[in-house]
């Protein structure tokens, strides 16, 4: 056992205890539903596996696609940095490869950002863009009925707006069914809704915090219209025995789908697993940039010389 | 197909995500700056990244994969094969990672794959795995052969598989080593088969009485009649020992074959052989010396005194002298030698001689010498013995510019259990000669095929002549130790050889440098004794049933009353012999299949016709 300083120790209890204290302060799982439901905040409703006909018919209407992207950036000093990014859209088929789009940045070559945050910022509503863009081009492709993504449909909107606007027309004049699938919850609208109801402590807690171990396995909680944001309809549920909830957005226009978008999810996602569609995980292998592919990229462009001018000296410890 | 990973310059790995590999495969990766290299499949794998080799991964879940094939996405199909290959002759360098990697066409790998020329050598069977080379390979080297596997017989698709018989002179002796059912024997037969073809004169020692080559295959392609190629000969009934011929030598290890001599048999055997004995002249001293030696001088000498018949007083004279010449020879060494020289000729060894194999043999036919092992191994030992000498004889004279000599030609020795004829560690009669011909054959175009499911049993001097091995499966590890020793199979391949499937075979031979595997193609002709036991007894049953319907007819309806007649009719007619009792049972038999019908009366059973 690694000697600790005793007073670093003990500050580590005293945190540790504040935060299961703030769980403690969670009303019990029964009254939690009882609100949930009292105050008119979602319905509980339960998914159920689709068997072989139902996806049949689904199929028969068109394929189910999966889009993911994936970000690396070169560990660096601002503003010699590289950054990485590549989008994926993929059928759910042997026969069809996928679409992926790609992209390099740097602020050097964009020299228009002041600080590294601005660069960060941007490089993250890029790989939206990226992202929105292979959707659209796959439903050019692929004539697809459901399209996964990887993230909240209000993410697009907010980084990449022209973009998502062409996305969300396009999906609803074929009547292609767009589906966020938010693995990282960060909304709070519960504990919003029932602030007088809960314990100060957790008056700003985040929904997943709220739903930890409250939904059985399978069940989800619709919340009601109005609640999320303009355009969207959202459910929380657990897809797998794992007991922390996803969550799914929709289109305001095409939630008459929620009940079949629901039982899809769930049937897509394995039951002893972290609760994601299998069919994202696939993608996201397929599409992440590994550190050893940006360094294999770096050395082979840059050159070794560059490569060690731009390492940072911290990428150089020994322990 | 692209090189992967860590390379050297033997070894390398290649990935392909649309192609499994397959062991032994040969292939080409084309470095950019070493030029196209062949190397081989040693090791195959393939890998699915999505399907981990971990517990608790949530991805085993066989719902959610099913779901996504009926979406048309099939989980199986995304998986990358691996392969590791090894180079056919090392590079200078390592092989550049990310270069590409193909199947060589047949011209490319030619050289890998045929040795000699196809006239000259015998066609075993095909190269696995090579189906893709084999396409671009000329019509005429396609389909050579007919193929057995998993019950079905077809024609070769793979590149064949060709021993030079030219390449002999230089690699002269060929070792085949397999477990029972691992197709050593088929293997064996197909060797024989080619060597017929090309009526090469040799010789099968066959202790299982197995080796025909009159009956063809059934549902084969192409039927090869041999039965002119080669001729069968039973110890003791066709073929034997000339005794007046057998030297000293000879004769010692013929004795010792049926049950080993001690030194006093063998001193004694040395002073009564005389030049020139036949069987009579040779067994009659010794009897006449055993007797002599019971009675012993005194009653001889008395005996001689006496008045006695012209032929007795010879005997008793012949006696004496005998005893006088052989006065330090025992009794019991005596003895010992009368039986078993008497052992050897009511085997019928000295009835006959071995002129019909020479015959058979100048005409370039197979000679099938079949016997029991004992007498296989006392008689080959003279048999090889005389006709290696006839060859290096002929060799030698021709050699020194003398061509008085009688022709012989060069031919091959082959045996199954090989062990018995030159084991490991004791003495067999025949280890000598085997062991001659093992280390100086080659000289005189004596080659040896030696077959044994214990190579660690064989002679180790005979193993390491073995030039060419032809290796099935083997489960003793002491014997896959032996064969790794002594071939240069690697370990991958050593590994496999417990699981390889009837018929498949590694051929380890200098003139490829390399293993290749193989499966032996389908013989064109059959042992004798491929019926099954069970067949056998269940075809017996129904042929006495239906010959004992047969006779009993016409004595039907058999009934109490007239039941003593008909057994006796029915063994008159038959030639069995029924007592009432067993034909009875034999009836009740009948009656349980529906060839007979059984009423009961008032005066007991009576068996009718069963169509009545």
């Amino acid at each position: 056992m690694l000697d600790l300083d005793i007073s670093l120790k003990q500050r580590f209890e005293q945190v540790a205890n504040e935060m299961r204290l703030r769980l403690k302060q969670r009303p019990s799982l029964d009254t939690l539903r009882n609100m949930i439901s009292d105050k008119g905040i979602g319905t509980f409703a339960k998914c159920h596996r689709l068997g072989k006909k139902d996806l049949l018919r689904i199929v028969e209407r068109g394929k189910i696609v999966g889009v993911d992207g994936s970000t690396n950036s070169s560990k660096g000093h601002f503003p010699y940095v590289i950054t990485l990014q590549q989008a994926m859209a993929k059928p759910c088929s042997n026969d069809e490869s996928a679409i992926t789009i790609t992209d390099a940045l740097s602020p050097i070559t964009m020299g228009n950002f002041s600080s590294e945050e601005e660069y960060r910022e941007f490089v993250k509503r890029n790989l939206a863009g990226l992202e929105v863009k292979a959707a659209v081009a796959a439903i050019d492709e692929y004539s697809p009925k459901v399209i996964l993504l990887d993230g909240s449909l209000v993410r697009y909107k907010i980084e990449a707006p022209p973009l998502w606007q062409k996305l969300k027309s396009l999906a609803l004049a074929k009547n292609i069914i767009l589906v966020g699938v938010v693995e990282g919850i960060s909304t709070n609208l519960i504990s919003q809704c029932l602030k007088d109801d809960l314990a100060e402590a957790i008056h700003h807690a985040s929904d997943w915090e709220i739903l930890f171990g409250l939904l059985d396995v399978g069940e989800r909680l619709e919340i009601a219209q109005g609640l999320f944001k303009e355009g969207f309809r959202t459910f929380f549920m657990r897809s797998s025995i794992d007991p922390k909830p996803i969550g799914i957005d929709l289109l305001e226009e095409q939630q008459i789908y929620l009940n079949e978008v629901a039982n899809l999810v769930y049937t897509l996602t394995p039951k002893d697993g972290r609760g994601i569609p299998l069919w994202l995980d696939i993608i996201d292998k397929s599409v992440r940039i590994s550190d050893k592919v940006m360094e294999g990229l770096l050395s082979t462009y840059l050159g070794e010389d560059y490569v060690e001018f731009i390492r940072p000296k911290r990428e150089k410890r020994e322990f | 197909m692209q090189v992967v990973g860590l390379t050297t310059p033997h070894e390398v790995y290649v990935a392909s995500k649309e192609r499994k590999f397959r062991i032994n495969e040969l292939v080409v990766i084309e470095d950019p700056y070493q030029g196209n290299l062949i190397g081989e499949v040693v090791e195959s794998n393939s890998y699915n990244r999505f399907i981990p080799l971990s517990i608790g991964s949530g991805l085993h879940d066989a719902d959610v994969i099913e779901s996504l094939k009926h979406l048309g996405y099939s989980i199986s199909e995304d998986e990358i094969n691996i392969a590791k290959v090894k180079l056919l002759t090392e590079a200078n360098f390592p092989i550049v990672t990310g270069c590409p990697v193909r199947l060589p066409a047949f011209d490319e790998v030619r050289g890998y794959l045929l040795k000699g020329k196809r006239e000259d050598a015998l066609l075993l069977g095909e190269i696995k795995n090579t189906e893709e080379t084999a396409a671009t390979m000329e019509d005429d080297l396609k389909g050579l052969c007919d193929m057995y596997s998993r019950g079905k017989l077809y024609k070769t698709q793979n590149v064949p598989f060709f021993l030079d018989l030219r390449s002999f002179q230089q690699y002269p002796h060929i070792g085949v080593f397999g477990g029972s059912g691992s197709g050593k024997s088929f293997g064996l037969r197909v060797i024989m088969e080619e060597i017929m073809k090309h009526r090469f004169p040799a010789i099968m020692l066959d202790p299982h009485y197995e080796m025909e080559f009159s009956e063809s295959q059934e549902n084969i392609s192409e039927t090869q009649d041999f039965s002119q190629y080669f001729k069968k000969f039973q110890i003791g009934e066709h073929i034997g020992v000339e005794f007046k011929h057998l030297s000293r030598k000879d004769l010692l290890a013929l004795l010792s074959a049926v049950s080993p001599l001690t030194d006093a048999m063998s001193s004694a055997v040395e002073e009564l052989h005389l030049h020139g004995d036949t069987y009579l002249s040779f067994s009659d001293r010794l009897e006449l010396l055993s007797e002599a030696l019971e009675k012993g001088r005194g009653k001889i000498e008395q005996a001689l005194k006496q008045d006695l018949e012209p032929m007795e007083k010879d005997k008793y004279k012949k006696m004496k002298e005998l005893l006088e010449k052989y006065q330090n020879i025992p009794l019991p060494s005596v003895q010992g030698i009368t039986w078993r020289l008497r052992r050897l000729h009511n085997s019928g060894l000295f009835s006959h001689d071995i002129k019909p194999v020479k015959e058979a043999m100048m005409q370039g036919k197979l000679v099938v010498v079949q016997g029991p092992i004992w007498l296989l191994q006392v008689f080959s030992t003279y048999l090889l013995s005389n006709i290696y000498r006839q060859r290096r004889e002929y060799k030698d004279g021709e050699l020194q510019g003398q061509t008085a000599q009688e022709y012989f030609p060069p031919f091959i020795i082959a045996t199954d259990e090989a062990h018995n004829f030159a084991p490991k560690g004791r003495d067999a009669a025949t280890k000598g000669i085997i062991t001659e011909i093992a280390q100086e054959g080659r000289k005189y175009g004596v080659f040896l095929v030696l077959a044994t499911q214990r190579p660690t049993l064989l002679d180790e001097t005979v193993t390491a002549q073995l030039n060419t091995k032809i290796i099935f499966r083997t489960v003793r590890a002491s014997d896959i130790a032996t064969i790794s020793e002594e071939t240069d199979i690697k370990v991958e391949e050593a590994r496999r050889l417990p699981y390889l499937p009837s018929g498949d075979a590694f051929v380890s031979s200098p003139l490829f440098g390399r293993t290749v595997a193989i499966r032996v193609r389908y013989p064109y002709t059959r042992s004798p004794h491929t019926q099954n036991p069970l067949d056998e007894i269940q075809i017996h049953r129904v042929k006495s049933e239906d010959k004992l319907l047969e006779a009993i007819k016409p004595h039907l309806p058999i009934y109490a009353a007239n039941f003593a007649r008909a057994v006796e009719e029915i063994n008159k007619t038959s030639g069995q012999q029924y007592e009432v009792r067993t034909l009875k049972d034999a009836l009740e038999t009948l009656v349980e299949k529906g060839k007979l019908k059984k009423q009961s009366s008032p005066l007991g059973d009576i068996y009718l016709e069963s169509g009545i």
